[in-house]
């Protein structure tokens, strides 16, 4: 599995991400349920720290974001 | 080769961990140092070092020194929701850069006057955090084009 695939299935799945864009060094990620999203997952597919403030997601990835995002987009 | 990384902006230094944003303050994308430009109308921002801008978002960017060595700039925190408005760009990704040099032009006010943060992070990305020899306290005043720290 691709780093995109793996990141999109610890944010819950393509159903779960309601948006997503990339901010220079991290995901910034909008879902539908928190609880669906796999911290521990995300880091083992090399996210660097995680942030959950409600619905909006922050997956820190490092200064590939815009490539991982692209890849995701691609995916969903 | 140790490698000096200037002050972007103009403004008092502040420290990565009183940054208003988990990803700076816990240096999850390495250590370094912010600069608070204040209520300044208009900032130029200058390239930290040599080397190409591997990175160019309108609210913040990366230089590649030689050897690898990535430094980011982050103008603004929550800035990237301003979708560039605002900000003028006098580079491209790719292009070739010298320490100093005008990348960017932003109004920290205006910023700030749209409840944001105008803190302009410095990091040196994925650097070990005793790899910094910082050169300014927090609260000093530091003027674009100076050090801010020193990476070894």
């Amino acid at each position: 599995m691709s780093q995109a695939e793996q990141i999109l299935q610890a944010l819950g799945g393509e159903t779960n991400v309601r948006d997503l864009e990339a901010c220079i060094t991290r995901l910034r990620v909008e879902v539908d349920d928190p609880g669906k999203v796999d911290e521990p997952g995300l880091r083992a597919a090399g996210a660097f720290g995680v942030v959950v403030q409600g619905e909006a997601v922050q997956v820190v990835v490092g200064p590939q974001a815009d490539t991982i995002a692209e890849d995701i987009e691609d995916l969903r | 080769m140790s490698l000096r990384v200037l002050a972007p902006v103009t403004g008092s230094a502040v420290a990565l961990t009183d940054v208003p944003d988990p990803v700076f303050a816990e240096a999850m994308v390495g250590p370094g140092i912010a600069v608070d430009p204040g209520r300044a109308a208009q900032a130029q921002v200058r390239a930290p070092v040599t080397g190409t801008v591997a990175k160019l978002h309108p609210h913040a960017l990366i230089v590649l020194a030689d050897g690898g060595r990535g430094v980011l700039v982050h103008l603004g925190i929550d800035t990237v929701e301003l979708d560039g408005a605002g900000f003028t760009l006098h580079v491209s990704e790719q292009d070739a850069v010298t320490a100093g040099d005008v990348l960017v032009t932003f109004s920290p006010s205006s910023v700030a006057d749209g409840g944001r943060s105008p803190l302009t992070p410095v990091v040196a990305l994925d650097a070990a955090a005793d790899a910094l020899t910082v050169a300014v306290r927090p609260g000093d005043q530091v003027t674009a084009g100076e050090e801010l720290f020193t990476w070894t």
